[in-house]
């Protein structure tokens, strides 16, 4: 059983006089572990579904299971419970809270689940550690670059072990240096901590990185090859630079 | 959770600061006027006001008109229900209202020592009764004017030397200056000998205050001067009758002020919530619970009015302590006092409001769209 599954999902939304349903009756199964990349034009419904898959909207019909779980079926009380415990959300405008240190920005999910100060702490330092910025811990958004704000935003989607990571364009804001770090970063904690990824993206490139790329368009996904090995590349071409080595990515996990 | 509400009133500290400072402000006149009341309940109820009386000239208002015969106190006192009554002259130095009213009241001082519920902080009785201009000086009039015991104190054509400064259990008798009743009768202008303003009638446990009143008129009907009586406390509210007229209609400042604290915390926070409405998604994309992002709003809200309110209630309480404040007329006086009740009144108000800003930018918070709130530049 797949550990995502959308069967019959559809989305409508009205524009003016027009109704748009760019997510029409829609089956999709992501296994664990899978990288998945999405890509299309734009108004094709990706984001859609990646907000779908989220549970931060819900489908006009159709159902979406998540682990076991039907989130189309949870009350948003439940939904947000839910995905406390299950789901890390890369955004591309990384989203940080600006009052609050790159360390309680990632610390967040963590106040929402039952653990001790410790095990808290400790979470939050690997996740640092993960994404290569734990001496960056005190500094807040604004002092930060922005791939170094976009790997404060991963480390916040993974701190607490979610089943599931989707991201939204997170390449979609930065310059290309940066953006195939997080992209090197993205694969790694996908190979290394089994983490699986659904990933909106316009970039072909970053797309190329995963293990499935689906294209959506007017409604049908089409399926290309992947897995270029960006780590090998980067290692190559753009080098890891601070964005977490395997050590720290492994303690993590 | 607790450190972002915080950090985020600390990130918009100006407008944290303004929303104090205003609610501060605010609670501090609701505390004022809410002394005032009190001060009036204070005066006009209790066991003071309710088992004694007052008996003045029949028709007068004024304790400049009230002349009745100071041996009506031995015709008084032979009414059953009667334990002791206290022959007083009174001469006020203004009065209509005035917040510096100056009272005196002449009495028998072994009389004012055994009835009168007063305590000596400097001075002693001894001086008092012995010395014929001395005087004890009530603790709000020393303050407000400056008096010690040993001063020289004089005003219009009385002259006294304070023999000593007295608190009492009665807040409005510490606006009071007590001297003897010989004294003050034969004070230039008064022309008093023989005559009083009022008599003060104390009851005994068992006395019907409103059947022993009516003896009294009844009784002093027959002679010179017909007499009206009354219970003290609805004696004093009668006298400040048009004080009380404008004590009721203060407590619609009051509740001003509380409407004035919960629209501006409310338009505050409502700005904030706006401002940071896609922090509030960001949150609940996290997994922050709608409920959850409703009680950081309303936390928020609650801080700024308890932060404010709190301050302007204890600059109200200190400023009421010191102050020695009073307002009076007809030689009546209402003391502003602090009080406990006072101050948890203010802090409760405060919380009240906090919530009740709260509420409808927390709701906002809350329910907002998450995929649309996320959308916002």
């Amino acid at each position: 059983m797949a550990l995502v599954e959308l069967r019959g999902v559809s989305k409508s939304f009205r524009k003016g006089d027009e109704t748009i349903t760019p997510l029409d009756d829609i089956d999709l199964d992501i296994d664990a572990g899978d990288f998945v990349s999405l890509m299309g034009p734009s108004g094709t419904g990706k984001s859609t579904l990646l907000n779908l898959v989220s549970g931060i909207d819900r489908p006009d019909s159709g159902t979406i299971t998540v682990d076991g779980t039907e989130v189309t079926k949870l009350s948003r009380s439940k939904l947000a419970d839910w995905r406390a415990a299950n789901l890390g959300y890369i955004f591309q405008t990384h989203n940080l809270i600006p009052v609050l240190t790159a360390y309680e920005n990632v610390e967040l999910p963590t106040l929402l689940l039952k653990l001790s100060s410790t095990q808290r702490r400790q979470r939050v330092e690997l996740a640092l550690e993960a994404v290569g910025l734990s001496d960056r811990a005190d500094h807040y958004p604004r002092q930060l670059s922005g791939g170094q704000e976009q790997r404060v935003g991963i480390a916040r989607a993974i701190v607490a072990h979610p089943k599931v990571v989707v991201a939204d364009e997170p390449t979609g804001s930065l310059d290309t240096e940066t953006s195939e770090q997080v992209q090197i970063l993205l694969q790694r904690l996908n190979k290394e901590l089994d983490i699986t990824l659904l990933m909106v993206t316009h970039d072909s490139d970053a797309a190329s990185i995963a293990s499935r790329q689906l294209m959506l368009d007017r409604g049908k996904f089409l399926e290309r090859g992947g897995d270029k090995e960006m780590g090998r590349q980067g290692e190559r071409e753009v080098g890891v630079g601070n964005a977490g080595d395997s050590v720290a990515i492994k303690k993590f996990g | 959770m607790f450190t972002y509400v915080l950090k985020t009133l600390w990130r918009h500290r100006t407008r944290t600061l303004l929303t104090v400072t205003g609610a501060a402000v605010a609670m501090f006149v609701f505390c004022f006027v809410g002394s005032v009341q009190e001060g009036l309940q204070r005066l006009t109820t209790g066991s003071d006001a309710d088992r004694s009386l007052i008996v003045f000239q029949e028709n007068r208002f004024c304790p400049t008109t009230s002349r009745l015969p100071e041996d009506y106190s031995r015709k008084i006192k032979e009414i059953p229900g009667v334990r002791d009554v206290m022959p007083i002259q009174v001469w006020t130095n203004n009065c209509r209202a005035s917040l510096d009213i100056v009272v005196f009241n002449g009495a028998d001082p072994q009389q004012i020592q055994s009835t009168r519920p007063l305590t000596l902080t400097a001075g002693d009785w001894q001086s008092f009764s012995t010395q014929r201009d001395a005087a004890i000086v009530g603790r709000n009039v020393a303050q407000r004017r400056g008096l010690k015991t040993g001063d020289q104190f004089s005003i219009g054509d009385i002259s006294v030397k304070v023999a000593g400064v007295f608190q009492s259990t009665v807040p409005s008798e510490e606006n009071l200056i007590y001297t003897s009743l010989a004294f003050l009768q034969y004070t230039r202008g008064l022309d008093a000998a023989g005559l009083v303003t009022q008599h003060e009638v104390l009851l005994t446990d068992d006395a019907d205050p409103d059947r022993v009143a009516s003896e009294i008129d009844a009784k002093l009907r027959a002679g010179s001067v017909a007499t009206k009586t009354r219970r003290k406390g609805a004696f004093q509210a009668s006298t400040l009758s048009d004080l009380v007229d404008l004590i009721g209609f203060a407590h619609w400042l009051g509740y001003a002020c509380v409407g004035l604290v919960l629209s501006l915390v409310a338009t505050t926070t409502v700005m904030s919530v706006q401002d940071r409405i896609k922090e509030y998604a960001v949150l609940q994309t996290i997994g922050v619970r709608p409920l959850r992002a409703m009680r950081l709003v309303l936390t928020e809200s609650t801080i700024l009015c308890l932060v404010g309110g709190i301050a302007g209630t204890a600059l109200a309480m200190t400023a009421l302590a010191i102050g020695g404040f009073a307002i009076g007329a007809e030689g009546a006086t209402i003391a502003f006092r602090p009080s406990i009740g006072l101050a948890v009144t203010g802090a409760l108000v405060s919380l009240a409001v906090g919530i009740a800003a709260g509420l409808a930018p927390a709701i906002q918070a809350g329910t907002v769209p998450i995929v649309n709130a996320l959308r916002q530049a």
